[in-house]
């Protein structure tokens, strides 16, 4: 393998740490004020000091359980198809009797299944919403969506998977070269430094159609947006229905949860330009809350119904909270 | 409903103004919004699901309409009629006398008088016009017949106690001037009818009294007199004499002050409707006011009640000032003279003849004479010194002789001029005078005939000077009891002591001060503290009057320096004292004479205080009494539906019910409808800002949730 495969020339150049070891810690700075080792083509706004030392916890902390990795992933292998030996089970009825380590029946007289390493290779499909919409928010939706990715995203390296970056925008997905290994982060990063919100309304039903095209072979596949589209149920059938089990991170801004909206005001879309004569009272503000809760609802009944995960989440939650209390919470995280 | 000023109903159109603005709305504001999908249908469905969302919008709008109908309302003035009570034509009076203070109802009698008085006018019938007059000591008329109830209320309000005797006869007086005008006239009495002087006024209208004063509220005693005696060994003594007008015993305690230090308390018991007098010996000499009050029975016994009215319960006294004044009397001798002279007070006299003077006349003691009379001599030179001459011989700087005259009469004499206070010469004759020429530095105080002053007085080179024309042996004025008193104004004045009144002021008269010589003026101030400067009316004026003894206490009158005059009055007395020849044997200094003597005789800097204090036992008694003794004053009120009766004694009533064609009284109902406004701007503010109160009222919530959960 090059320097060139997967490795960024200006990472080597910092060569302070090894492909395994993760991101550097982010002491040494440049003369424009980001740290010396981020390559250039890594937005510093988004993946900005903080997010590296937090990125730098996680590996530490996934160290343990990095072989789990996204266990959406994980559950999908046949148990026992590879040779690496793993551990042993007890015995349990309907397990292959080919898998019995008949050595230890002989010497202790109980019944133990030989475990081994699946080594079926998992893709990561991350399907980033695009759209206007989810550059608006405070915090910004589309900001926090890449965070997430790259936190996933970094999960996935970390535990040899290979890891896809596709973006949702207009009518199409724009898929990234899936990377695989830790050592890729930062051209993860890059990746998804490079993501603009489109210009113009977004069919995220086609695009999601287009996405799921794409996919190739079993995998996982996490869809990060905030739904905003009249067909948004219709993206995760669509999602739903490829061999890869689906995980819909769905991202609203605070001000979309609760509106701090009050008067006479005319509502225009971002998106659309659309616009909507609203006397926000309270009154109304409770009723779109309820409308919300019932949309949000419907969406977690339809990805139970197809088998897929569903998290709803404000961007005003930390990253800490959402990779190692949210994720964890809602199974997504082993 | 009937309503006062009509036209303001035109603020109905401001409805349609409110339905245009309503139906015009208002400018949305645009907001930039992720997107709009969930807030699509949402208006519609919260218009459809929630029916009070409409009814809460129609609410108020109908709030709003109703709340500019509602001021249209308001602004129209509706009122309801009732028959009036009272006549077209009111005169309310309002007793301001010292009793009105009296505290037997809250907060005091003229309190309640005027609070009953505005009451009162509730029954005046529309149009109807009031007339307002303070009776205090003299009346006084606060507002005359206006409609504008407001400004009645106003005038009542303004009226303020005081603290002097009572005269409602001058005030109905005045009301019977106003009422005579009027064919339907009546007046209003707000009164405690504790009258120090019953009036006798008959006034051709109604009289009715709207009495303030619990019945049994007679609780009080008063100073009512206060006096300071100098003995003749400089010992001081006080008498008070304190008045219990109670129909009850009581203890009270006299406290006499000097100069703000308390000198003696004495406890005294005085039976009902009597007298106690208190008299308190050896009053420090350097006393110079006394300030006596009256409180509540021994210190010890907390029980004892104050007594009703407070005002009566203090005096204040001047001290005269008590210094010996030499006057040496120059002459062949007159016993009449010596006599009178001798009982001036605080004085001594030395007596000299012609011949003896000026070498006899050298004080031993360093001292100079505060007065030198000159009885039928005249001296070559003229000491420095205040100077009485009696009928001089020969012209000098004194005067001009130019004859003699024989039974000369007394002319027309000014009531103002202060030597003569208390000086009857109606039966006083003259059998010979020296005619003499009044110089221009004098005034004539006693005019003879043809313009020959018998008695003349004035400030003679910075001296105050005085020429009697005649002896007294000349004439039968020494065997009158005026004789005493012309000289002790005389010498009062010459000696410079008799500036300040010598008794205690009523509240509100007059007080004649004298400007004390190479004074302009005097500064006069009251016990509050307000001061005001009086000038003689006319050049070379001696006297001034101060009219403002409202308040009772003590008042300092201060002499104005007028730096001219004084600048001239140095000069001429400096001029005068240097012509004057030393003594030869240089034993007396005339020129320190001359110094001494006008610094002695006349202080142009020394204050003149005087005391006002009430001093009266019919203001002082202040039960209630009847209203009988001024209703009858009045003429009699028709009852309804006579035809008319006889009056009471004001005379025979009229045939004709003035209440027949007299108006309705108004109820305008501005209150309820103001309150009604109120509500409704309750109701609407309430009702537009429930959303941001319950918006309030989750944020906190939601806090206080979170911070109990971390």
């Amino acid at each position: 393998m090059t320097m060139t495969d997967g490795r960024e020339p200006d990472r080597a150049a910092a060569g302070a740490r090894t492909a395994t070891s993760g991101p550097p810690a982010p002491a040494a700075k440049g003369p424009d004020g980001k740290p010396a080792f981020l390559p250039s083509d890594v937005d510093p706004t988004v993946f900005d000091e903080t997010f590296l030392r937090q990125l730098e916890r996680l590996l530490l902390l996934m160290r343990a359980p990095v072989r789990g990795g996204l266990k959406g992933g994980r559950r999908s292998v046949k148990r026992g198809q590879s040779v690496e030996f793993a551990d042993y089970r007890e015995y349990a009825l309907g397990d292959d009797l080919r898998q019995l380590d008949w050595n230890v029946l002989a010497r202790l007289e109980k019944l133990f299944v030989k475990l081994f390493i699946e080594e079926e290779d998992v893709t990561i499909t991350i399907l980033l919403d695009g759209s206007k919409s989810m550059a608006s928010g405070r915090p910004d939706k589309l900001q926090f969506a890449k965070r997430a990715a790259a936190a996933l995203g970094y999960i996935g390296l970390a535990s040899e998977d290979k890891v896809a970056v596709s973006v949702l925008g207009g009518r199409s997905a724009r898929r990234r070269t899936a990377l695989r290994g830790s050592g890729r982060v930062f051209r993860l990063l890059a990746d998804l430094s490079a993501i603009s919100a489109a210009e113009g309304p977004t069919d995220l039903v086609a695009a999601a159609r287009h996405a799921a095209a794409q996919l190739t072979g079993r995998g996982v596949v996490i869809l990060i947006s905030d739904l905003l589209d009249p067909a948004a149920d219709r993206i995760i059938r669509e999602l739903a229905s490829t061999r890869s089990e689906l995980i819909v991170l769905h991202v609203l801004s605070p001000d979309e949860l609760d509106p701090p909206l009050e008067g006479d005001l005319r509502l225009v879309d971002v998106e659309t330009g659309e616009s909507i004569d609203v006397t926000a009272d309270l009154a109304t503000i409770d009723a779109y809350r309820g409308r919300l809760a019932a949309w949000k609802e419907s969406f977690a009944q339809l990805a139970a119904r197809r088998q897929a995960t569903y998290v709803d989440l404000s961007t005003d939650v930390p990253l800490n909270e959402l990779i190692f209390a949210e994720l964890r919470r809602r199974r997504v995280l082993g | 409903m009937p309503f006062a000023s009509p036209l303001a109903l035109l603020g109905l159109l401001f409805v349609p103004a409110v339905v245009a603005m309503y139906l015009l709305r208002l400018r949305r504001t645009e907001t930039i919004v992720p997107s709009t999908l969930l807030w699509q249908r949402l208006a519609a469905d919260v218009e459809a699901n929630a029916p009070w969302q409409k009814l809460r919008r129609s609410l108020l709008f109908l709030l709003q309409l109703l709340l500019v109908a509602i001021l249209a309302f308001l602004a129209a003035r509706p009122f309801v009629e009732r028959p009036a009570g009272l006549a077209r034509d009111l005169v309310v009076i309002v007793d301001t006398s010292a009793s009105m203070a009296a505290t037997d109802v809250p907060p005091d009698r003229l309190g309640a008088a005027k609070q009953a008085a505005i009451d009162a006018l509730k029954d005046l019938p529309s149009g109807g016009k009031v007339s307002v007059i303070e009776a205090g000591r003299t009346a006084r008329i606060v507002t005359t017949g206006t409609s504008d109830l407001g400004r009645v209320r106003q005038a009542i309000e303004s009226i303020r106690p005081t603290v002097s005797r009572g005269d409602l006869g001058d005030a109905l007086a005045l009301a019977q001037q106003l009422a005579i005008q009027s064919g339907d006239a009546e007046v209003l009495v707000a009164t405690d009818a504790a009258l120090a002087v019953p009036p006798t006024t008959k006034v051709d209208a109604p009289i009715r009294v709207l009495r303030v004063g619990d019945a049994r509220g007679s609780r009080n005693q008063a100073i009512v007199a206060l006096a300071v005696r100098t003995s003749p060994t400089l010992t001081r003594s006080v008498f008070v004499s304190v008045a219990n007008l109670d129909l009850e015993s009581a203890t009270r305690r006299v406290e006499v002050w000097g100069d703000d230090r308390l000198l003696e308390t004495r406890t005294i018991t005085i039976d009902p409707q009597a007298r106690a007098d208190v008299i308190i010996d050896d009053v420090p000499a350097d006393a110079s006011i006394l300030d006596v009050r009256l409180v509540a029975g021994d210190a010890a016994d907390t029980t004892a009640r104050p007594d009703l009215l407070a005002i009566d319960d203090r005096a204040w006294a001047v001290v005269p000032p008590v210094r010996d004044r030499n006057i040496l009397l120059v002459g062949p001798g007159d016993p009449y003279l010596e006599t009178a002279l001798s009982y001036l007070p605080n004085s001594r006299l030395f007596g000299l003849t012609p011949a003896e003077y000026p070498a006899g006349a050298v004080r031993k003691d360093g001292t100079s004479w505060d007065l030198i009379i000159f009885e039928g001599t005249v001296p070559a030179t003229l000491p420095s010194t205040p100077i009485l001459a009696i009928a001089p011989p020969t012209s000098s700087g004194l005067g001009e002789v130019t004859g003699t005259l024989t039974n000369p009469g007394i002319a027309t004499l000014g009531t103002d001029e202060p030597i003569l206070r208390y000086v009857d010469l109606s039966t006083t004759h003259i059998a010979k005078a020296q005619k003499m020429t009044l110089p221009a530095w004098a005034r004539t105080v006693i005019p003879g005939p043809k313009g020959a002053p018998l008695l003349y007085s004035g400030v003679r080179a910075g001296l105050p000077t005085a020429v009697l024309a005649f002896e007294p042996r000349q004439s039968d004025l020494p065997l009158e009891v005026a004789f005493p008193i012309l000289l002790a104004n005389l010498t009062g004045e010459l000696l410079g002591g008799s500036a300040a009144p010598t008794t205690a002021v009523k509240p509100g008269d007059p007080v004649v001060l004298t400007v004390p010589a190479g004074a302009a003026g005097l500064h006069v101030v009251a016990p509050d503290g307000n001061a005001v400067d009086l000038l003689p009316g006319a050049a070379g004026g001696l006297t001034v009057t101060y009219t403002r003894t409202d308040q009772l206490g003590i008042y300092v009158a201060t002499p104005i320096a007028a730096p001219a005059a004084s600048g001239a009055a140095g000069a001429s007395a400096r001029s005068s004292a240097a012509p004057s020849p030393p003594a030869a044997s240089g034993a007396a200094s005339p020129a320190a004479g001359a110094s001494g003597g006008l610094g002695q005789g006349v202080d142009a800097s020394a204050p003149i205080r005087f005391a006002v204090d009430l001093f009266d036992v019919d203001e002082s008694a202040i039960a209630p009494g009847p209203n009988r003794v001024l209703e009858d004053l009045g003429k009699a009120r028709i009852a309804p539906g006579a035809s008319g009766e006889p009056g009471a004694s004001g005379g025979p009533a009229a045939a004709i019910d003035p209440a027949a064609g007299r108006p309705n009284a108004r109820d305008e109902l501005w209150i309820p409808i103001v309150l009604l406004v109120l509500v409704g701007l309750c109701v609407e503010w309430s009702l537009y800002h429930r959303d941001a109160v319950l918006r309030m009222w989750r944020r906190v919530t939601g806090r206080l949730r979170r911070t109990g959960g971390a």
